[in-house]
């Protein structure tokens, strides 16, 4: 392992410093073993990647769970989650008085590394376009656009660990013209001054934050002017890179080569992450954890790949089992063969094929869990194959054992919750989300009987209310064809009354 | 007719009564460890408790929860149960169950459900399809599911129905019931089986009800029928009248009941034990418990409140990070709920503690024999204005020698 020469070491640094030591690279452009350190927070080994938070918490996994039964040493945070107050109020999480108001508000552990970026991973795209003073984003109760200042202001009263700098990337739109592609790199540009300079107007005692300049997801060309700048001006004032095209990394200038990279490039597959990993990506926010937990799919791969029991055949091996799947109502078997994790550990598939299939929110939190877990030990995998020199014999090996996607979702997933809501909104229509969950088979009557038995009907004596069915209330039947904000209404409903 | 005395599988430690209301504290030794009595035990429907792992019900200091058997008879089914060993097994919860027995969902399903000697048909809600609940097959869904505490099948229709003919059929069709029950039960030596006192409304009924129901000298007691949308100074009644016939170390389960003044009162009207699904299910909408009385939390006031949800609670979100807690505030839990399901889940621990705590205070009280002050404390914090006191609930106490109004 050779150390970077250029990097200070952890005790001369300056508290709340980020340091990057690179303990493995041979060339650009291949892959990575890192260490990013920050004093009081767990040191992260790279290639790692953060819990993807929603609203301050990783989706289903409770601020006790994510202590007790996740390994995660950082997390990603979007300020888009926190402030749809504004404009008219001062968004709560700004009013938390203290050390650290962003980390006590979402109760983020001390030693869990925290980074906050403007929007969600992946981004739903705002209705508002971005102009040369602002950015639109996308919050739960519909698009806002904040300035480049009032971002600044907000990293500042929220202290996080590492901030992800404002680009101007119009998410969404299929082809970008060539004057927007300057527009682009103008306005990141400018917007990277202004956090910079925010950072320099901190009193001493307050709490430092580091900064990871946004790479554009243009060609080098359009953005050279950004990049020569990054180098010439403010290479000394950032600590990392956000890479939003992980293909246009050979673009990315020498001088910048130290610093980690944290990828937006949202992978849909683990391959995908690889490939990312073979660009020397070091950490990753990875959506795809999420989305197969939705649907109800345990992941089930490795890394490196188990050897094939047999070299002839040509069968792929699935990335996930499809917990939906009435096979596994009898099965006492763990989620994965030989996870530790709690929901292997402590239960089996067929509780939680029972629990998605009564949708019970226990079900996705147990596959949530299971899911991290699976990530997590495949990463330890990868950076272990990195040092071993395997990686790329691996990563064959790997692409060649599992299928090159994820399993198709079969089943209904959780009730749709806010942020969903809009990324179809967003297209413009808002497509079935589950099939019909009743046949007809009986007449509308008592089709209709039985579902105001089941609490789908609002019932104005709490007395009578305690006896509603919980899964008309949290689950999905009969609710899938109403637009998801009706259904929101609807449950509202039932329990303003009591 | 009283058949031969059954076999039983609990013990029944009674600790201490309070010298002036008719309330009581225990323990309940039961197949999978011993239980507090007064107890509030929270309802985990489908074999989970609101998106709560075992572990942080157990956490919270539960150590009795409840299965609805119609539920589980339908998911995951009396097959798996038997395949699996068991609900225990099945939702790896290693501490007491307590299931119903498909009868209390027939009070909704009865506009659809047809009741026969034989025991109950109504359509499956999942596909329409004619299904019949006997008592025997109630039992052998218990047996399956292997609950450490059994409800025998009743005859349950809204105590508000006028029709007292119906009702005396009703409660006279529960006692033969539970004769079914106990002949089809297979495992009295490691489940207890609990009679339901039945009659509706009407005290006559009751007491013969009573008296036939102890006569059969089961392991437990439930009094059924009741949470039905009567009127709470009629509720207290029929709690009053049953107890007041019941054999002193037996346990005693009031069915349905878990707002926080409900269970205080018939604490002291002589009942041990309690269940409902509002304090977990109310918990989803941001309905938080305190002693001050329900807080919407989705209410914009609490978006900048960043006190913990109750002051004092040792609750896992309200304690401090410095307590080893979470340090959740109340804006927080505005900032999530119905938004992610986490703060259901946050708010749903908050609230079990809430309701298991109030019964350990209860417990203590009633050992140490002052629970006629804890009632006017606990009033007294809920209430801001004696004149707000529930009118059944003063009552109801006066009538167990506690005046709520006086000082
Ligand atoms: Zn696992
Ligand atoms: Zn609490």
């Amino acid at each position: 392992m050779s150390v970077n020469e250029q990097q200070p070491q952890l005790s001369d640094l300056p508290p709340e410093m980020l340091d990057f030591n690179i303990l493995k690279a041979t060339i650009p452009l291949a892959p990575r073993l890192g260490r990013l350190s920050l004093p009081g927070r767990k040191s992260i080994l790279t290639p790692a990647f953060l819990g993807n938070t929603s609203r301050g918490a990783v989706p289903h996994i409770s601020q006790d769970n994510f202590r007790k039964c996740t390994t995660l040493n950082g997390v990603y945070v979007a300020l888009e989650d926190f402030i749809e107050k504004m404009p008219h109020k001062q968004p709560p999480v700004f009013q938390v008085e203290g050390e650290e108001p962003l980390r006590q508000f979402i109760a983020l552990p001390k030693e869990t590394l925290l980074v906050l970026g403007a929007r969600r991973a992946p981004p739903v795209p705002s209705p508002a376009a971005n102009t040369n003073s602002e950015v639109g984003l996308y919050t739960s109760v519909g698009f806002r656009s904040i300035s480049s200042e009032y971002f600044a202001a907000a990293v500042r009263n929220l202290q996080p660990d590492i901030v992800v700098g404002l680009a101007d990337i119009p998410f969404g739109q299929e082809s970008i013209g060539t004057k927007r592609k300057d527009k682009m790199a103008d306005r990141t540009e400018t917007w990277m001054r202004d956090i910079i300079a925010k950072r320099k107007t901190l009193e001493k005692e307050e709490r430092n934050f580091n900064i990871f300049a946004p790479i554009l997801p243009i060609e080098r060309d359009l953005q050279s002017w950004y990049l020569e700048h990054l180098v010439d001006d403010m290479a000394a004032k950032i600590h990392g890179v956000a890479i939003y095209d992980s293909f246009l990394l050979d673009g990315l200038p020498e001088e910048l080569h130290h610093l980690p990279r944290l990828s937006f490039d949202t992978p849909a597959t683990p391959q995908a992450l690889l490939r990312q990993v073979n660009l020397g990506v070091d950490v990753f926010t990875v959506p795809f954890v999420t989305d197969a937990t939705d649907a109800g799919i345990a992941l089930d791969f490795t890394f490196p790949a188990p050897a094939k029991q047999d070299a002839e055949s040509n069968v792929r091996q699935s990335l996930g089992v499809d917990m939906w799947r009435t096979e596994h109502a009898l099965s006492v078997t763990s989620l994965t063969e030989g996870c530790t994790c709690y929901a292997c550990t402590k239960h089996h598939r067929a509780y939680v094929q029972h629990l998605l299939s009564a949708k019970e929110m226990l079900g996705w939190v147990l596959i949530q869990l299971h899911n991290h877990a699976i990530l997590d030990a495949f990463f330890a995998g990868i950076r272990n194959s990195i040092e071993n020199g395997s990686f790329d014999n691996d990563f064959a090996a790997f692409e060649a054992y599992y299928e090159p996607a994820l399993p198709e979702k079969t089943g209904q997933g959780p009730r749709v919750r806010g942020y969903q809501f809009k990324s179809e909104e967003g297209q413009g229509k808002v497509p079935k989300k589950n099939p019909k969950a009743y046949k007809p088979l009986m007449g509308e009557t008592d089709r209709l009987k039985l579902q105001a038995i089941h609490g789908q009907q609002p019932n104005k004596k709490p007395e009578v209310a305690d006896q509603i069915d919980d899964e008309a209330l949290m689950g999905l039947v009969d609710l899938e064809n109403m637009r998801p904000e009706e259904q929101l209404e609807a449950l509202e409903v039932e329990d303003d009354k009591s | 007719m009283a058949p031969v005395p059954m076999p039983s599988a609990l013990s029944f430690e009674l600790l201490g009564k309070c010298s002036v209301t008719k309330a009581r504290a225990a323990t309940l030794q039961l197949p999978h460890g011993p239980v507090p009595l007064p107890i509030f035990m929270p309802v985990a429907t489908q074999a989970s408790l609101k998106g709560l792992t075992p572990e942080q019900l157990e956490d919270a200091g539960c150590r009795l929860c409840l299965n609805n058997t119609y539920h589980l008879g339908l998911k995951p089914g009396q097959a798996t149960l038997d395949a699996i060993g068991g609900a225990h097994k099945f939702q790896s919860w290693p501490h007491n169950i307590l299931t119903d027995s498909g009868g209390f969902q027939m009070v909704s399903l009865l506009k659809l459900a047809q009741v026969t000697e034989e025991g109950v048909r109504f359509l499956s809600p999942h596909d329409g399809s004619p299904m019949l609940l006997t008592p025997e097959h109630s039992i052998s869904l218990q047996n399956s599911i292997g609950s450490d505490i059994i409800m025998q099948l009743d005859d349950v229709i809204t105590t508000t129905s006028p029709d007292l003919a119906r009702m005396t059929e009703a409660m006279e069709r529960s006692v033969r019931w539970l004769d079914r029950c106990i002949q089809a039960h297979k495992y009295p030596e490691r489940q207890n089986l609990f009679c339901i006192i039945q009659g509706g409304l009407d005290l006559d009924l009751r007491r013969k009800c009573t008296a036939e129901m102890v006569a059969r000298d089961t392991p437990g007691i439930a009094i059924g029928g009741l949470s039905g949308g009567e009127a709470k100074d009629a509720y207290c009644k029929v709690v009053d009248t049953c107890t007041g016939l019941l054999p002193e170390k037996k346990p005693r389960y009031v069915m349905g009941i878990g707002y926080p003044e409900d269970l205080v009162v018939s604490v002291a009207l002589g009942a041990d034990m309690f269940d409902c699904v509002w304090p977990t299910r109310t918990a989803r909408f941001g309905n938080a418990i305190t002693a001050r009385g329900v807080l919407n939390l989705r209410n914009a006031v609490y978006s900048e409140d960043f006190g913990p949800i109750e002051e004092g609670c040792r609750c896992v979100c309200c304690r401090s990070q410095e307590d080893g807690g979470l340090g959740i505030t109340r804006a927080y839990i505005y900032h999530v709920t119905a938004k992610e399901t986490t703060g259901a889940h946050l708010l749903t621990m908050h609230n079990v503690q809430y309701q298991l705590n109030l019964m350990r205070l209860v417990r203590e009280a009633i050992i140490e024999d002052r629970y006629p002050a804890f009632l006017k404390e606990f009033f007294g914090k809920l209430y801001d204005d004696k004149s707000k006191y529930p009118e059944w609930a003063v009552d109801a106490l006066r009538g167990v020698g506690v005046d709520l109004l006086s000082d």
